[in-house]
């Protein structure tokens, strides 16, 4: 072992594996980093065991990069133990960021999740009433798993987290550039910056024909021709790209896809779907109760699209039934 | 800087008015425990003079870099509190007010709650204003040149008014030529005064006035700017395109009378002797009463309220139609000496002076006066084969309780006053309200009648709601001393409370573009960025709501001082727990 290359571990909580996969998405840099680093842990490519890492001294790890939101007792253990033994620990991805997909579960209870995946699922044998425990009894002593949390964290509600990386997954080019940073040893970013992305919002980048915005009907992608040169919103489609942080090279709205609001709220922004919620209505073109009810019923599940990767991170944070 | 702020929080008790409710004591004994607190006090008149005294000096004293007054709404008293910590030394946006009143002792008839919601807004107001920031007032300059838009009897004046105090005037008028709807009436109620001699003077002073520039035949296109530095488009003759600069507008586009035809039952333009209050009007100006086939009517029926107070078309008074009835009956009976008057009313509304004595004499000339309920109004039917009248008026005279069936050859109805079809546009011309009805929103229905909610435009006369003369004139000449005045002091101050937007921040999406009700945003296209013009904005917090990249901030009304002051109310429920 090195010790003066870099050391570092990456670790996936409650995620989809795709950031570990944007990590192997820098193809060849990948050497770079294999040459530079010493991989203590990284799910997706080399086998590192918890207890490997917890036989290292505190703050040995240079770097820690966690993706995943915290679902569980595991993610959270986990979370505790990197932060233990790194200098510097990075929240990757959105799930570690604001929450992510998994933190939209934070609208139902656990009772609700467990019902839906467990019990009345249909494909799950009819009348199961197996649900997980944290512990069960067995012959022979008593079986533990990690206990489901009520809700959904994101990685800074449970340990101290220096620098975000945002994106569903984090563009392979920021990641590279912000490991390439590190690797250079040049000094890094004030405590608590989200690195790797933009500091204004994806219609910067977006090259796309803005107007003004008078909306008379929402619709879905793929329920109109869209107009490639004109901005999506324009045409009715939510598209959270005003209201999200730009740098992940406007994949999306260049695909005719909108903006989902991966990379995040803007800096100066507490609550990103509220952002979206009230951007999204104030540009209605109509006086009439009526008739602005019906033009918001073609936005289908307001609180997926305002919410989709920041409800964990959100001033809302779970649902409390 | 938060931790370092000295705060003095002065709490009132309004004479009774908080007193009564709220426990101001108890208010003052949590407040003063409060982190940041110097002094805390309570008085029984925080407006005025001593109450005001005190807190100037306690500046001095202990040292206050921010006040809080625990007291009426901000609307109210905002204004006297920031000069008076203005006048101890401190920057008057040092002030935050927590209202206790309006929003405490007045609405709840609970002690205990009303005293504790009074201690949650102090704390809440106490936990803000340390993140206050100081600003200064700004200036901008101020054309003395006004732009008066319709010619009747309000622009007319407005435009004199003006002109005589050497201040230049650019009146347009849609139609070719001047004097509006009172150049469509004979005589004027309740003195019988001819409108001719009313109006024909002012129009010669007006078209003479070198001051004063009229355009008829013309329309305003455009209007961009705010106070004092308004620009406008003018289209005459439907091509020709005057640009004017300005710094005030006036508003006089008066009101359209209500469309009779609507009202079935009253047979407008299935009879042809059923006349509109204006139709007949037209008669009485070349001095002949006549029906349709030349000769004189011997019986007429005047039903007043047509499309006014009712539920089916529009539910306001329209205030001059009884006198202008009244004043029918006159006319007629002067015209039409053996005739049979009678007048169809809901309620006789004779206020003002001089109505209600003219009143008196019309039902001394012999109009016989018949009340009927708003809600079953007449009906107007073709007379029988064979009669030698008409029509058959038929009415359930409320006061007697009969069914009364009138003969009429002619029948008169007094059509109210509407908003004008073109009402929408011209509002949103010169960016001001409309209510339900359609007419301009003044500023303050009590206080500042003839101001709107954007600064520089000035709404007189019959487009703000049915008003007769006398009341155009007056609301006319406001405007003219509100705008002088400006004139007078040669620069206009602005409120530095304005949003602004971080063009660091801004993305150039345009979802504000369209937001604002001032028109204060506007977009760069060469750079890609929006940008408020500070002395349009009104502070409203609508784009600041609505900028999804959280690039607008609204002074005085950031984020942070938001969520403390929401704080500040948890922060005083945790206490209570």
């Amino acid at each position: 072992m090195d010790k003066k290359k870099l050391q570092i571990a990456l670790y996936w909580g409650a995620a989809c594996g795709g950031c570990d996969v944007s990590v192997l998405d820098t193809n060849e840099f990948i050497l770079d980093i294999a040459a530079a680093c010493d991989i203590h842990m990284w799910p997706i490519a080399h086998d590192g065991k918890y207890k490997d890492i917890e036989a290292l001294e505190d703050g040995f790890l240079d770097l820690a990069m966690y993706n995943g939101a915290v679902r569980n007792s595991e993610n959270e253990h986990i979370a505790h133990l990197l932060r233990k033994k790194s200098k510097v620990m990075v929240a990757y991805g959105s799930c570690a960021h604001i929450g992510g997909i998994p933190g939209l579960a934070n609208t139902f209870t656990r009772e609700e999740i467990f019902e839906s995946a467990y019990l009345k699922n249909p494909s799950i044998q009819e009348g199961n009433k197996t649900v997980p425990q944290p512990q069960t009894e067995v012959d022979g002593g008593e079986l533990t798993i990690p206990a489901f949390y009520k809700r959904v964290y994101k990685l800074d509600d449970v340990v101290d987290v220096d620098y975000y990386i945002p994106g569903c997954p984090p563009a392979p080019e920021q990641c590279k550039a912000v490991l390439s940073l590190i690797v250079s040893g040049q000094p890094l970013p004030p405590k608590g910056s989200v690195v790797g992305a933009s500091e204004r919002a994806l219609c910067e980048d977006c090259q796309r024909k803005k107007d003004e915005k008078m909306i008379k009907q929402f619709f879905r992608p793929w329920q109109i021709i869209q107009d490639p040169e004109k901005c999506l919103l324009e045409q009715g489609i939510v598209c959270a790209g005003s209201a999200t942080r730009s740098g992940c090279g406007v994949r999306c709205p260049d695909s005719n896809m909108p903006c989902r609001g991966c990379y995040g709220p803007m800096p100066n922004v507490v609550d990103q779907g509220a952002k979206i919620i009230s951007s999204v209505s104030s540009i209605i073109d109509s006086q009439d109760p009526e008739e602005i009810d019906k033009i918001l019923s073609g936005i289908h599940d307001i609180t997926g699209y305002a919410y989709r990767f920041g409800m964990a991170g959100s001033l809302l944070q779970r649902s409390v039934r | 800087m938060t931790t370092e702020c000295k705060i003095g929080v002065y709490v009132c008790s309004c004479g009774t008015n908080i007193g009564k409710m709220v426990d101001c004591d108890a208010v003052t004994g949590y407040t003063k425990n409060l982190p940041g607190v110097a002094v805390c006090k309570s008085y029984k008149y925080m407006c005025s003079n001593p109450g005001q005294e005190m807190i100037v000096k306690d500046i001095q004293r202990y040292g206050l870099d921010r006040v809080v007054v625990a007291a009426c709404s901000p609307r109210m008293h905002e204004p006297t509190f920031r000069a008076a910590i203005s006048h101890g030394g401190l920057n008057p946006y040092y002030l935050e007010m927590a209202n206790i009143r309006e929003q405490c002792s007045w609405v709840h008839d609970d002690h205990q709650q009303a005293t504790d919601k009074a201690k949650a807004l102090t704390c809440a107001a106490v936990k803000r204003v340390p993140f206050h920031e100081p600003f200064d007032m700004q200036s901008v300059p101020m054309n003395s040149a006004s732009l008066v838009i319709g010619g009747g009897v309000a622009g007319l004046t407005a435009a004199l008014e003006l002109a005589d105090a050497n201040q230049p005037v650019y009146l347009v008028e849609k139609d070719g030529k001047l004097g509006g709807n009172l150049a469509r009436i004979d005589l004027t109620s309740p003195y019988l005064d001819s409108a001719k001699d009313l109006l024909a003077e002012r129009i010669c002073r007006v078209t003479k006035n070198p001051k004063i520039t009229v355009m008829l035949n013309s329309e305003v296109e455009s209007i961009s700017g705010y106070v004092g530095n308004f620009k406008a488009q003018i289209k005459s003759n439907g091509e020709a395109v005057t640009d004017i600069e300005i710094g005030s507008i006036i508003v006089c586009t008066g009101f359209r009378e209500f469309d009779a035809s609507k009202v079935g039952e009253y047979g407008y333009g299935r009879f042809p002797n059923v006349v509109t209050s204006f139709d007949l009007e037209k008669m009485l100006k070349e001095g002949r009463v006549v029906m349709k086939d030349g000769k004189t009517p011997k019986y007429v029926t005047i039903i007043n309220c047509v499309g006014s107070r009712s539920g089916k078309y529009n539910r306001y008074c329209s205030r001059v139609c009884c006198m202008t009835a009244l004043k029918y009956a006159n006319g007629i009976k002067s015209a039409a000496p053996d005739a049979f008057i009678t007048n169809l009313y809901t309620d006789m509304n004779a206020f003002g002076k001089g109505c209600e004595d003219f009143y008196r004499r019309s039902a001394e000339r012999d109009t016989i006066f018949m009340m009927f309920d708003k809600h079953a109004p007449p009906t107007v039917s073709a007379a029988g084969k064979g009669e030698h009248f008409n029509m058959l008026v038929k009415v359930n005279e409320i006061l007697s309780g009969e069914e009364v069936e009138i003969p009429a050859d002619m029948v008169v109805l007094m059509v109210g006053m509407e908003a004008r079809e073109d009402s929408m546009n011209v509002a949103r011309l010169v960016n001001i309200s409309r209510d339900k009805d359609g007419w301009f929103i003044e500023s303050h229905p009590k206080l500042d009648p003839v101001a709107t909610s954007t600064d520089g435009v000035f709404i007189a006369g019959a487009c703000a709601s049915p008003k007769d003369i006398p009341d155009t004139v007056a609301q006319a000449r406001a405007t003219t001393a509100r705008i002088l005045a400006k004139i007078c002091q040669g620069e206009i101050w602005v409120e530095p409370v304005y949003a602004e937007i971080n063009e660091d921040l801004c993305s150039g999406c345009r979802v504000c573009n369209e937001l604002c009700p001032y028109s204060a945003i506007d977009y760069d296209p060469v750079k890609k960025r929006s940008a408020i013009i500070s002395v349009m904005c009104k502070s409203c917090g609508g784009c600041v709501a609505g900028c999804p990249s959280g690039a607008i901030k609204a002074r005085h009304f950031t984020d942070k001082q938001i969520f403390e002051q929401i704080e500040g109310v948890l922060e005083w429920a945790s206490s209570r727990a």
